[in-house]
């Protein structure tokens, strides 16, 4: 018998197959067309999810009867890998959370630690710090401003705010040294000091943001096509927010004030005067105007902070716990064992447990740290507001049409970085 | 200015006038805020011919630091300590210089290092600095992984940079 090539085989089996697919009666039918729901798949790579989301939409028609998001496209464990990191260690994970506001995470996460620590910073890094976290959260919310209009149609806003941001991230990047993973702050202070060309830019950026802003809002807020489409559209109510565990700009276009910044205030927030903008009706509309309006605010209080900048030194006199200072460590014995045991050992907290939050650019973002007294944290939670945010998803979408759920998720702000962790 | 920091209100579908429902008023108006936009210099830079300007600060790939011939590290293995991303390999051995240790083999993975600078900022002996090389290409996995004799700069070269560290550091 001829031995038979790979080659006939896969023909005759082929032919098998489209045999049984020929004889076979593939037609579908409804009695009723309309009586079937259908299930969408939306994501993970949908633009419009922001990142990594997926959306399991159950859909009568055009109009959505259900719906079940699915996280954690992104999760690399970064809460497990804090227990392999000493605190030090630790910071430029931070950066890579929540990617929109690498800033205010680095600030989070010190504060958190210092916490634990119980250090006390001098008053100018403070200053520094709010000063970079509002700055953070106009580049947060310039892109959302972006790209909530871009999801619905306007890209012009998107393209503008992208300006703005970039200018933002040109600060950013003569501040720390890179534009995105910037890893700014340390355990008792600051990496590098802000020196007087970088606080001349922030204040270059204070003064001309306000009118881009406004030129922003002159296009979207009497645009017909833009309300029409977040007019009421995913409203849901201040009980079921808390119910949820909405917070930041989410809660507060609900017409709730609660804001960190004002409920437990941090750093210097209870030396600036500003105002914590609401909205009452929850829905898309809402959310938008309160972000508009908080940059306002966050121009305000950047206007007072950037005024009132006391120098100073940054880092706090800590031998145990900070990193001495370079200039010390070349010469003196004391500090470079200092810096040796510090790195080896890492910083050695008292055992017990803190949790310290701050008012992230999507709501509150906290840390929840368990030490053992050893140089790594025993365990550590990361509060994201992200990952709350986006389980009142399946409420909001519900009964609204197919084209409003892009609408929905870009009104929410998820960042995946941050919500899968 | 103080006029664009007002509370702007909402304004929902029924707050809207009749000229802003008909739409095409807006249209013509939305369009002369845009077209004022065409004539204002261009803020995109074309970036493989024009480069940008890197600021002092900057954070590139690290390099070590070379001083009469030979690099100043003394391998005592503190920045591979520090690396959050597990980049650097030191092995130490001894030498007859005044220095007593040298980095018989001093490796950074390029594909691990997130260009942090943390290693900069640990190093005793300012040996290790970051450059401002930021265009890392490779075409195999061993290509990425630097040696020595890839990482040695000269000092006279990275002078900026050990300024800018002394001052601000
Ligand atoms: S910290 Fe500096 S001296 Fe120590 S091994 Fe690294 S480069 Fe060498
Ligand atoms: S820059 Fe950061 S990641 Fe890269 S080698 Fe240095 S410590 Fe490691």
């Amino acid at each position: 018998m001829p031995a038979t090539s790979t080659l006939d085989y896969r023909k005759i089996r082929q032919e098998k197959i489209i045999k049984t697919l020929v004889n076979k009666d593939l037609s579908i039918q409804f009695e009723d067309h309309l009586e079937n729901e259908m299930i969408l798949n939306m994501g993970p790579q949908h633009p419009a999810t922001h990142g990594v989301l997926r959306l399991l939409l159950k859909l009568d028609g055009e109009s959505v009867m259900q719906c079940v998001p699915e996280l954690g496209y992104l999760h690399r464990g970064y809460e497990k890998l804090a227990e392999n990191c000493s605190y030090h260690e630790f910071i430029p994970h931070t950066d890579r959370l929540d990617y929109l506001s690498p800033l205010m995470n680095n600030t989070a996460y010190v504060l958190a630690v210092e916490k634990l620590l119980g250090i006390d910073v001098p008053r100018r890094t403070k200053f520094i710090r709010t000063i970079i976290s509002e700055l953070a959260r106009i580049s947060s919310h310039c892109l959302f401003v972006g790209s909530m209009g871009m999801d619905i149609g306007a890209v012009t806003v998107f393209l503008w705010t992208f300006r703005e941001r970039e200018k933002l991230y040109d600060i950013f990047e003569n501040l720390t040294g890179a534009r995105f993973t910037t890893s700014y702050t340390r355990i008792g202070g600051l990496s590098q000091d802000l020196n007087p060309e970088v606080l001349q830019m922030m204040k270059d950026f204070v003064e001309q943001f306000p009118e881009k802003l406004n030129d922003c809002e002159k296009l979207l807020n009497s645009n017909r096509i833009f309300v029409e489409r977040t007019d009421g559209v995913g409203a849901i109510s201040p009980e079921d927010a808390i119910s949820i565990g909405m917070t930041g700009p989410n809660l507060r276009a609900t017409g709730i004030e609660h804001d960190m910044r004002r409920v437990e205030p941090y750093l210097l927030y209870n030396e600036f005067d500003f105002d914590i903008p609401t909205f009452t009706g929850g829905d898309c509309l809402a959310r938008y105007y309160v972000r508009i309006n908080e940059m306002k605010q966050s121009i305000k209080i950047l206007q007072q902070a950037l005024e009132k900048i006391p120098e100073g030194p940054i880092h706090a006199f800590e031998p145990k716990k900070v990193l001495p200072r370079k200039e010390r460590v070349y010469t003196k014995m004391e500090e470079l064992i200092q810096d040796f045991m510090l790195i080896n050992y890492g910083t050695e907290p008292p055992v017990g447990e803190i949790y310290h939050a701050i008012e992230g650019s999507k709501g509150e973002l906290g840390f929840y740290i368990q030490s053992k007294g050893e140089g790594q944290p025993w365990r550590m939670k990361i509060r994201s507001p992200s990952f709350c945010n986006l389980q009142s998803l399946p409420k909001l979408v519900q009964n609204s049409m197919i084209s409003d759920v892009v609408a929905i998720i870009g009104s929410i702000d998820p960042i995946m970085g941050e919500a899968d962790k | 200015m103080n006029k664009f920091l007002e509370k702007s209100e909402i304004k929902r579908l029924k707050d809207l006038t009749f000229w802003q429902k008909l739409f095409i008023p807006e249209i013509f108006k939305a369009l002369k805020i845009t077209v004022k936009q065409i004539f204002k210099p261009s803020f995109t830079i074309q970036y493989p011919e024009v480069k940008f300007q890197k600021p002092e600060s900057f954070r590139g790939s690290p390099i070590l630091v070379e001083e009469n011939g030979v690099e100043r590290c003394v391998a005592c293995g503190l920045c591979s300590r520090v690396c959050p991303a597990l980049a650097i390999d030191v092995q130490a051995a001894e030498t007859t210089l005044e220095k007593e240790r040298y980095p018989e083999k001093f490796e950074i993975n390029m594909l691990r290092c997130i260009f942090c600078g943390f290693c900069e900022e640990v190093c005793p002996e300012e040996a290790i600095i970051m450059s401002s090389d930021y265009e890392l290409s490779f075409t195999n996995y061993n290509d990425a992984i630097y040696g020595k004799e890839k990482l040695l700069v000269p000092i006279e070269k990275v002078k900026e940079r050990l300024e800018f560290l002394r001052k601000n550091r």
